[in-house]
């Protein structure tokens, strides 16, 4: 779907390209899209979020998996931007039919980009060493892991007991293949197997990566490829506009039609796993109560929040639709303000006043549709904007708010619906057992089914309220090839990025 | 002159420790922690309270003070607990775009505002000085990132003469580049800052104008603006010394807003991010280092004004 999208817009390019033509005949055609991609092509692509610094191990943030994963770093497999698991370092690989063994075929002659070589002993010590440190990200995500060996180019990993996310763990940062005993300083270097090189790092400014001429697979399309770090959207678009930038990620759509007009971009729509969430803190006051809870989800207009931020489509439980398990739970939650108030009568919490809790780099759109909203059922709503590590601090450590709303981007985090120590506060000890019984489970469909089961019980619980399924907009040059579109800022994959001279 | 220049080299110094010790507590009011951002939204609280002990960041206040000002003392002003980068190399890379950021705003805001200023202050009451006068106030009381966004929209956008944004990768490399990418954001500190000190020249000249030396030199055949010219600007020169080391602060603090905006990796971008990524010994350094330059400044501009103004000279 998301592939024929793309592929729609570039058949679109071409074919006003043959218009073009036809309309001028005799005359040689003029250079347009179509032209054949530059092998010595630098492409910029402009982000929001860096990294505070570039310790894939132990820093966490999707700022870093977003460029280094699969362009720099890569584990034994990895995952396609619709969210499949293929191979990658790994050339193929088989479970046992317990669940508990998965076989690897390393691939032969990878290179890291120091020009050592890549050995089974390289994926054993990666593995064990990141299931060991406590700090590194993810760490627990491999606590699962009871012995890692390998015998000639064969991995074989064995678990404790059967994990239906392991593969999909590998896929991130737990899995990434590190050379042993390595001496990069990883805060401000890196030494990966991935196609792209880290060139540069112009800290508060730009990261570019360069074309890896020993890569083993297919070589990057572009030499070089820029991630500009620009937060403004407005600035972005200029710069795009003025032609410094030949991709816009995160894009503004409400500034869809500024740069449409200039006829240099496209703009390419994909999905995301981006989930606004409003977290309501359920443990005392008012929130304790589920049909205060319930209330508020039914007095706010979800339509008209996801025509406000201008993409995205509604979300009403804790899946998004990219991730296994979402099925539609629309009818959970209506916009009703009617049956909002009634709820409220019925809990005895009129004229409740609540304060939102929310990071200051988000928009003001969201809270003044939510404060509009919760008036009108009689709820009064305060805004409390605070920076990042203040909301780390008030809401996330302590659990000191009664609404917060945080984009969180992370693909199947369903997990934390599980944790009633989470800054949710959403405590359910059914849907604890169920998201345990979908991670023992041993095949794909079982989990899924059980894992859907556990989000149907959030939602009809009203543990939170998902106000958008962000979508993935992306500005991208005419000149441009090879833009993937579905969840780019979370991941982030250039390698087949390319740039045509005109 | 001894005397006063030792004076003001005491002041000068006490005012720096009084800032460290000012910087260090301010910073430590801050809720939230680096552990906290590296650790992210999905860690445990072990996870963090072993990050927070690597970074030593448990130690006590006055330990991590002392250390810290011991460092300043021996020309260390420490490390990024983020990259483990030295602050000053940081410092040293970003001041290539600040300084010249800086200096470019100051050259265009005094070749703006001089002769504007002694031309409206000349013209007083006709329609070229009262027009002169408008602008300049209308100028500055633009926001600069209004002023910024026009300028890149005509510039860079319709015109394609300038980049709208960020800094050549080459650095100064590339000077022509480089020079290119400061030329928007100084017009726009420039021009509002321009239009500060114009205001402020255009009543020193009048001042002057209305002077009894001024008022005699006329008297020996002169006109008006020869006896300005001749006697009265040296005097708007001296007030205007001591006013531009309130513009190089203003233009400081122009460039945390001027950067962000047009995407220039420069000190104040650096103190924005560090800021929110809570890289408390970064801060510290990056905001001494700023106060000791604003101090600097001022106690330059009061030497130099002592050294060429007499009257002050007799005065002690």
């Amino acid at each position: 779907m998301l592939r024929r999208t793309s592929l729609a817009v570039t058949a679109l390019v071409a074919a006003a390209a043959l218009t073009l033509t036809a309309c001028s005949p005799g005359s040689s055609p003029a250079p347009t899209a179509t032209g054949a991609p530059d092998p010595d092509a630098s492409i910029s692509v402009r982000l929001v979020l860096e990294p505070g610094n570039l310790d894939i191990r132990q820093t966490s943030g999707a700022a870093l998996d977003q460029i280094l994963i699969d362009n720099v770093y890569q584990g034994l497999v990895a995952r396609t931007a619709d969210q499949e698991i293929v191979p990658s370092l790994a050339s193929d690989w088989t479970v046992s039919e317990d669940g508990l063994t998965y076989t690897f075929t390393v691939q032969e002659g990878v290179t890291f980009h120091d020009g050592q070589e890549l050995t089974p002993q390289d994926v054993v010590w990666s593995l064990t060493q990141h299931r060991d440190t406590a700090e590194w990200v993810d760490a627990d995500t491999l606590a699962n892991v009871s012995g890692v060996a390998a015998d000639g180019q064969t991995v074989t990993v064995t678990l404790a007991a059967p994990d239906s996310q392991f593969l999909w763990n590998l896929s991130g940062r737990a899995g990434i293949v590190l050379k042993e005993g390595d001496a990069v300083d990883y805060k401000t270097a890196a030494n990966g197997t991935g196609p792209f090189v880290l060139e540069n790092w112009t800290q508060g400014d730009s990261i570019t990566l360069a074309r890896y001429d020993g890569y083993w697979g297919e070589p990057a399309a572009a030499a070089e490829v820029a991630f500009e770090y620009i937060p403004d959207n407005q600035a972005a678009m200029n710069a795009a506009l003025a032609g410094e930038l030949d991709v816009v990620t995160g894009f503004d759509p409400n500034l869809r039609s500024q740069i449409e007009a200039n006829g240099d971009f496209v703009l390419v729509v994909g999905e995301s796993t981006d989930k606004g969430t409003l977290a309501f803190n359920q443990t005392s006051g008012p929130l304790e109560d589920k049909r205060v809870r319930q209330a508020i989800r039914q007095a706010i207009d979800h339509d008209a929040i996801v025509e406000a931020i201008g993409g995205g489509q509604t979300q009403y439980g804790p899946i998004p639709s990219l991730d296994p398990g979402y099925e539609d739970l629309s009818a959970l939650a209506p916009y009703d303000p009617e049956a909002a108030m009634a709820l409220l009568e019925e809990a005895g919490a009129e004229d409740l006043e609540l304060t939102l809790t929310i990071p200051s780099f988000y928009s003001t759109t969201i809270p003044q549709l939510l404060v509009s909203d919760l008036n009108k059922v009689g709820i009064t709503l305060k805004v409390d904007s605070v920076d990042f590590p203040t909301w780390l601090q008030d809401v996330y450590t302590n659990k000191d708010y009664d609404l917060s709303f945080v984009l969180h981007t992370e693909a199947r985090d369903f997990e934390n619906w599980a944790n009633p120590d989470y800054y949710f506060t959403y405590a359910n000890p059914e849907v604890t057992e169920l998201y345990a019984q979908s991670r023992a489970a041993t095949s794909d469909e079982e989990a899924d089914r059980l894992l859907a089961e556990a989000a149907r019980i959030v939602s009809e619980d009203a543990g939170a309220d998902w106000l958008y399924n962000g979508a993935s907009v992306v500005a991208v040059s005419t000149l441009v090839q090879g833009m993937p579109s579905a969840n780019v800022n979370e991941r982030l994959n250039v390698s087949g990025l390319s740039k045509s001279d005109g | 002159m001894i005397r006063y220049t030792l004076t003001r080299l005491a002041l000068l110094v006490l005012g720096l420790v009084v800032a460290s010790v000012i910087i260090f507590l301010t910073l430590r009011v801050l809720p939230g922690d680096v552990a906290q951002l590296i650790a992210g939204t999905n860690s445990t609280p072990e996870q963090v309270a072993g990050i927070r002990d690597q970074l030593g960041l448990d130690r006590p206040l006055p330990a991590q003070y002392a250390e810290w000002i011991g460092g300043v003392v021996r020309g260390d002003l420490g490390r990024s607990l983020l990259t483990g980068t030295p602050v000053s190399d940081e410092l040293w890379q970003k001041a290539q775009v600040t300084v010249p950021l800086g200096v470019l705003a100051l050259v265009i805001a005094l070749l703006l505002s001089a002769p504007l200023g002694v031309y409206s202050a000349l013209r007083r009451g006709r329609a070229g000085g009262t027009a002169v006068g408008v602008a300049a106030q209308a100028f500055a009381a633009v926001p600069v990132v209004w002023a910024g966004m026009m300028l890149v929209v005509v510039f860079a956008v319709w015109l394609a003469w300038l980049p709208a944004q960020g800094f050549p990768r080459a650095g100064w490399s590339d000077p022509v580049a480089a020079v290119r990418s400061l030329i928007l954001p100084a017009l726009t500190i420039g021009v509002v800052e321009g239009a500060m000190l114009l205001r402020f020249i255009r009543s020193a000249t009048l001042q002057a104008i209305g002077q009894d030396y001024v008022r005699t030199a006329a008297a020996t055949g002169l006109t008006r603006t020869q006896a300005l010219l001749r006697h009265g600007l040296p005097n708007v020169g001296l007030s205007v010394v001591s006013v531009l080391g309130l513009q190089i602060a203003g233009i400081v603090v122009g460039a945390v807003v001027i950067e962000q905006l047009f995407s220039l990796p420069g000190i104040g971008r650096m103190l924005v991010a560090d800021v929110s990524a809570r890289d408390l010994p970064k801060v510290q350094g990056e905001l001494l280092a700023l106060t000791a330059f604003v101090l600097i400044i001022g106690f330059v501009v009061d030497l130099v004004h002592r050294a060429i103004d007499p009257r002050q000279r007799e005065a002690t």
